[in-house]
């Protein structure tokens, strides 16, 4: 397939996941915040200065870190991190690739930006904070991947895309999991308080529940998050399907850079898993893992799209 | 971005969305002879509550019929609902109480689905006020504890001649066929919930005691939720202690009493099935603690140990937690004729292979009648002074105390012994000549099932009517305690109102609607408001400056937190290129 495709694919896949995890992420942040910090020790900070830092934003002022800073992440389309601004971009790449995606996935991209540009479906009723929108975004984001799985063809674009939303899933919650994990492991205090927010910003709440008996604390939580492979958004289960994707859509996968860092992650992050010792510290292990991965989307456009339009480009 | 900080409030009434522009006052009158739980007598705010006020202000009466359809929409897409049957309060969902409808399983008469009535103004608890609620709540949950015990060991009390054992023995709940049984960690009421009220001089009293099941938790923590999520504006001047980890206290709690010595407990939510009213309230909680919720048909007791059906084969249980009545739960000790128990199942407590929450036989302790004598049992069993009132209350079957009562009964209320939910209660200054001539006879008939007790005037606060001004509503309050190796209380409790103007009949079975509970943190005041604007959370964030939109740093990155910081490993590959990022697309 052309690499210009492939290229638009992966990258309508990145933006697509990403406008869910802001949505969910915004959602429990500014919940979280309404209410006072509970009886938990600290241990996880993830608030909205933390959300702030997770979605890279330029901005410089750190102490404007509120209920404004959630709603300019929700609906403000100028702001490059907000989750309008990435439903926007993911709308750009369908459009370029309608050829590609079903009708009925471009229809549904196509419908949730403009809804929400709109403001229908109560989506600018920011008075009430964050909700509605992120939960249309959920919603919608859902319904563009189940369309998406049922319509379209297992093959070479499909891989793309696929590759582009794990690479985005597993970079967010490897960034999420460093702010939150990393004061307390820095200042060697006991990261033992709830962790709650953290899963709901992932959406990976209930099962976490059905999967771990621990209660939901610091340790416990990011373990699962990184390497549960029962748990799709985890980790370790991103890479595993990620390598499947890669090795599906190379020509030549034995010989393939992607493939064979991806292969290796895949088994690092096994390997940790059992040799890591209870309690042992998490986010060295979250900063060298999403490196690997950002070497991995280099290698990725090096590979697959080195014949697509210049680098650095923006439309 | 502006450089200033501005308030949540800010931020919100600058979002395209109008609210009402300019602020219309509050046309709000407490009623002069109760209490109003954010009003003083002369109409200001309490000092609480002023933010809160200004907030509701604000908003307008539009504003709060538009959030009021907001939420009804929510509730009704997120299936929060409960159902309404045409026979007399069959479906109650909150107003169940202990017990309430549980173990019938199924709801007689047509049924209707209404989104459950959450009135959108919050009430509001200082934190002081709710420190001393807290305190005499554990003390009286500890006292009805060593009751229990008592009742069904050694039976001190009733030798001490405090409680007469006449009203023990002949109370519905007592069973015989645990006579002599001593729970793990000798914990019988591990969920409880007492139902305060509030009288018109401001102190707090117990109405009644409910350590069988007492129902409402789920309520209590959606309407959290959806408070936040529909009028985040209201908490925007407050810290408002939380309450969502209820379902990890109550996991923690039966995991601590369960006798499991090697491997983890398996604890699981026992459900009368999905016809019961309660059903919301199993799944929820069954779901918020990540384990199995399952009917008398998964479980199966061989050889005195409990086991559930599962795909692998028998799975043995440590714990249940039991939504269902004493009476329903084994037909070989209790109601034979039970198609909703588990046959065994109290041999396998018996055996102390299984811990089952609350214990059979707590309803001694909610009897109505032995409520009476609460205050003497915490005396009695811990030496200490009641910290919570009881509401005054007359034992029928004296026939001295009966005939002075019949004479007032249109002065007093009158309740049954053994039911719960308001079913059956009387109140005298609002009934008719009919309905006392026909409580009377009930009375004179069997009078140790009827208790008398003296009208509490319930405390009111603003709830919004129909036409989206607030007037004065009466509520009670039931907080949730969890009794595992200590007692847990949740900050708040599920604060029910009467909808019906000058109506105390908080049960949403009729026609009660509920409120949020909030219990502020200390300090947490409107003071607090005018000096901060949105509470910003106590831990900052570390700076990652290799997060940062477009690409990564790497070179500075590596520097900063080179220092000590502890984050990377020194023999990070040198030189990181510019990565490509999160979002530049073209980097790469």
């Amino acid at each position: 397939m052309l690499a210009r495709i492939a290229h638009e694919l992966y990258w309508l896949g990145r933006n697509l996941a990403r406008a869910e995890f802001t949505a969910r992420a915004v959602e429990a942040v500014f919940q979280a915040e309404l209410q006072g910090a509970g009886e938990a020790a600290p241990g996880v900070s993830f608030g909205s200065g933390g959300l702030v830092a997770m979605l890279g934003s330029v901005q410089e002022e750190r102490s404007a870190h509120n209920a404004q800073t959630l709603v300019s992440l929700t609906l403000d389309a100028a702001h490059p991190g907000s989750m309008l601004a990435s439903v926007e971009r993911a709308r750009e790449g369908a459009r370029t690739v309608r050829d590609v995606i079903s009708a009925e996935m471009w229809e549904a991209v196509n419908t949730t930006t403009l809804s929400l540009r709109s403001g229908e479906q109560g989506t600018r009723h920011t008075t009430s904070g964050p909700y509605a929108a992120s939960q249309y975004v959920k919603q919608r984001t859902a319904l563009i991947w189940g369309v998406a799985n049922r319509s379209m063809l297992r093959d070479e674009a499909k891989c793309f895309l696929d590759a582009g939303e794990l690479i985005e899933v597993s970079d967010m919650v490897l960034r999420m999991l460093r702010i939150a994990l990393g004061p307390a492991e820095a200042q060697g205090t006991q990261a033992d308080g709830h962790a709650l927010i953290l899963l709901q910003a992932v959406g990976g709440f209930h099962a976490y529940l059905r999967a771990v008996t621990s209660p939901p604390n610091a340790h416990p939580v990011a373990r699962f998050l990184i390497f549960e492979r029962a748990y799709p958004d985890s980790v370790a289960a991103c890479v595993d399907s990620l390598h499947e994707a890669f090795s599906m859509a190379d020509a030549g996968p034995r010989n393939s850079k992607p493939v064979l860092r991806v292969s290796r992650l895949a088994a690092d992050l096994d390997f940790q898993r059992r040799a890591l010792p209870e309690g042992a510290e998490l986010s060295g292990i979250c900063e060298r893992t999403q490196q690997e991965l950002a070497r991995i989307d280099q290698d990725v456009a090096e590979r697959y799209f080195a014949g697509a339009a210049p680098a650095g480009q923006w439309r | 971005m502006s450089t200033d900080v501005p308030t949540v409030a800010d931020a919100l009434a600058s979002a395209p969305t109008d609210v009402a522009t300019a602020p219309a006052g509050i046309d709000y009158h407490p009623s002069p002879s109760h209490f109003d739980e954010l009003f003083a007598p002369d109409g200001s705010p309490r000092p609480g509550a002023r933010a809160l006020i200004e907030e509701l202000r604000r908003l307008g009466p539009d504003g709060l019929i538009e959030a009021g359809r907001r939420r009804d929409a929510v509730f009704v897409q997120q299936g929060i609902t409960f159902e309404t049957s045409a026979a007399d309060g069959g479906g109650s969902a909150v107003g169940g109480g202990p017990g309430g409808p549980a173990g019938t399983g199924t709801t007689a008469g047509p049924t209707k689905e209404r989104p459950f009535p959450l009135d959108l103004v919050p009430r509001v608890l200082t934190g002081e006020e709710w420190r001393a609620i807290k305190r005499g709540l554990a003390q009286r949950i500890r006292a009805l504890n060593h009751f229990v015990d008592d009742v069904y060991h050694a039976r001190e009390i009733v030798r001490e001649g405090l409680v007469p054992w006449r009203l023990v023995v002949g109370c519905s709940h007592f069973a015989r066929a645990v006579h002599g049984i001593r729970p793990p960690g000798g914990v019988y009421t591990h969920v409880a919930g007492c139902d305060l009220v509030r009288h018109s001089d401001g102190t707090w009293k117990v109405i009644e005691d409910n350590v069988r099941i007492p129902s409402g938790i789920s309520y209590m923590l959606e309407n959290r939720a959806a408070m936040a999520r529909l009028v985040p504006e209201l908490f925007g001047s407050y810290r408002v202690r939380r309450v969502d980890h209820y379902p990890q206290l109550l996991l923690r709690a039966l995991r601590a009493v369960a006798p499991s010595a090697e491997s983890e407990a398996t604890v699981v939510v026992w459900t009368p099935g999905p016809a019961n009213s309660a059903y919301f309230e199993h799944a929820f909680l069954a779901r918020q603690m990540g384990v199995e919720l399952v009917e008398a048909s998964d479980l199966v007791v061989r050889d005195d140990v409990l086991y559930m059906r599962t795909t692998r084969g028998l799975e043995r249980v440590h714990a249940v937690y039991r939504r269902i009545d004493d009476d329903f739960a084994d037909p070989l000790e209790f109601r034979h004729d039970s198609l909703l128990g588990v046959p065994g199942l109290v041999r396998a407590y018996r055996a102390g292979s299984v811990a089952v929450a609350n214990a059979f036989g707590t309803g001694v302790a909610d009897d109505k009648a032995v409520y009476r004598f609460v205050p003497d049992m915490i005396r009695f069993y811990l030496r200490e002074e009641p910290i919570l009132e009881n509401v005054t209350t007359y034992l029928l079957s004296d026939p001295e105390v009966r005939a002075e009562v019949i004479g007032r009964l249109d002065e007093l209320v009158v309740k049954p012994t053994d039911e719960s939910g308001g079913r059956g209660v009387t109140i005298g200054a609002h009934a008719t000549d009919q309905e006392l001539a026909r409580i009377r006879l009930l009375v004179e008939a069997h009078p140790e099932r009827w208790i008398a007790q003296e009208t509490v005037d319930l405390s009111t606060v603003p709830t919004v009517g129909p036409d989206g001004a607030l007037h004065p509503r009466h509520v009670d309050l039931r907080p949730f305690a969890v009794f595992g190796e200590r007692i847990d209380i949740v900050p708040g409790g599920l604060t029910r109102v009467a909808l019906r103007e000058g109506s105390m009949i908080v049960n949403s079975s009729r026609g009660g609607g509920s409120k949020d509970t909030w219990v502020l943190e200390d300090g947490a005041d409107s003071e607090r408001a005018g000096a901060g604007g949105f509470p910003v959370a106590d831990t900052q964030p570390p700076a990652l400056p290799d997060l940062r939109y477009g690409e990564w740093t790497g070179q500075q990155q590596q520097q900063q937190q080179g220092q000590g910081q502890g984050l990377i490993e020194p023999q990070r590959p040198g030189g990181t290129p510019a990565q490509p990022g999160h979002g530049d697309r073209g980097a790469g």
